[in-house]
């Protein structure tokens, strides 16, 4: 019974049910870094993530 | 979330905006949004040519595409810094230089666009990172001469090719990362000199950025949901850098108070518009044309970038 969430080369996880900014929170992760993606569609913070689901998360921070 | 233009689920949320749009609504929303800050900075006019500042990122990336969507003349520039983004782990990965070029080219190609491509280690004999070592600026690291390098070839093809302005794809996070390093230490005249535009001065080409009011995330956000294929590799030596370091902290912020980014930032271009970072009469640097490239300096001699050129080719295998 888990989500996947995936930032670069680490994975994540966490129970089903929760919203994506809980499981956010939850991983410490930043929602204002991140968008977040399931199956290449982009979704939103109160998303409710269902168990299986893999969530593809993309890192928005560049430059130097 | 609901889209606010149509009711149906949206696919980006802005908090600071409180405003959340379905993918077409907001792939409208942005090139909008540009024009009016196109027009409220006076940044340039329709019949103008623009140069595009193209690093294969998400935010140059999605300028140029808007620009061109929006019809504008705008043409792309791509300088090869010769920076190696290998990763040990990762044998095949490509360098992080050719695949940012690749990505560039592909952009321009797809799009029937003009790319002008400059090689910084055949026009300079050596790329960034050994120009850097020669040349001792940067303290081991080769963001220095990479901004200087950058910034001396984008003045140069800009002047050179009849280019009305430059335009970078600096968006909020990176003006409100620089503004934040530029208070806490008060640097006043970069303080002054921090703006959506940047005037065209004798031997300076006009600079834009018209993506300085959209967060980081939106252009993204945009890249992502318009399909364009960008570098998501970050450039190697801004690992650990400090704009990145406070771009994190100031997202902390944005987190628990949503729109103290864009605060923080329109705040303090009203405070500069309204005098509170007048110069002092004397700070005005005296600028003069460098007796080699022409473009203008404040040193009494050469410019900064000609005399790094010069010390690397008087040692360049020290």
């Amino acid at each position: 019974m888990t989500v996947k969430l995936i930032l670069r080369d680490r994975e994540y996880e966490v129970r089903p049910g929760m919203t994506l900014l809980a499981s956010l929170q939850k991983i410490s992760i930043l929602p204002e870094s991140v968008i977040a993606t399931r199956e290449g569609e982009m979704i939103l913070e109160d998303e409710i993530l269902k168990d299986g689901q893999t969530v593809k998360l993309i890192s928005v921070i560049s430059g130097g | 979330m609901k889209c606010k233009k149509c009711g149906s689920k949206a696919s980006v949320n802005m908090r600071q905006h409180k405003l959340a749009l379905r993918k077409d609504h907001y792939l409208e929303w942005i090139p909008e949004q540009t024009e009016r800050f196109i027009k409220k900075y006076d940044m340039f006019r329709r019949e103008e040519k623009i140069l595009v500042a193209v690093s294969g990122g998400k935010d140059s990336l999605s300028l140029w595409d808007i620009l061109q969507r929006l019809g504008y003349q705008a043409g792309g520039l791509y300088i090869g810094l010769g920076i190696d983004g290998r990763r040990r782990d990762v044998a095949m990965q490509r360098l992080y230089d050719a695949e940012s070029h690749r990505l560039a080219e592909k952009f321009a190609s797809e799009r029937s666009l003009n790319l002008h491509v400059v090689d910084i280690q055949q026009e300079y004999g050596q790329p960034i990172p050994v120009l850097a070592d020669i040349s001792h600026r940067g303290q081991g690291k080769p963001c220095a001469v990479c901004g200087l390098a950058k910034r001396h070839v984008m003045n140069r093809i800009a002047r050179d090719l009849g280019y009305d302005a430059l335009a970078t794809g600096h968006n909020l996070d990176d003006e409100v990362a620089a503004l934040f390093g530029n208070t806490l230490q008060w640097a006043g005249n970069f303080l002054l000199r921090q703006s959506p535009v940047l005037p065209s001065t004798s031997g300076l080409a006009r600079k834009v950025k018209p993506l300085c009011r959209f967060y980081e995330r939106e252009m993204a956000a945009y890249a992502l949901l318009r399909g364009i294929e960008y570098i998501y590799e970050e450039c190697p030596f801004a690992e650990g850098s400090t704009s990145i370091y406070y771009k994190e902290l100031l997202n902390r912020l944005e987190t628990d108070k949503p729109g103290s980014k864009l605060a923080f930032y329109l705040r303090f271009l009203e405070a500069r518009e309204t005098g509170l970072f007048a110069s002092a009469p004397a700070s005005a640097p005296d600028l003069h044309p460098c007796p080699n490239c022409g473009q203008p300096t404040s040193t009494d001699d050469l410019c900064s970038f000609c005399r790094m050129i010069e010390k690397v080719s008087a040692n360049p295998l020290s």
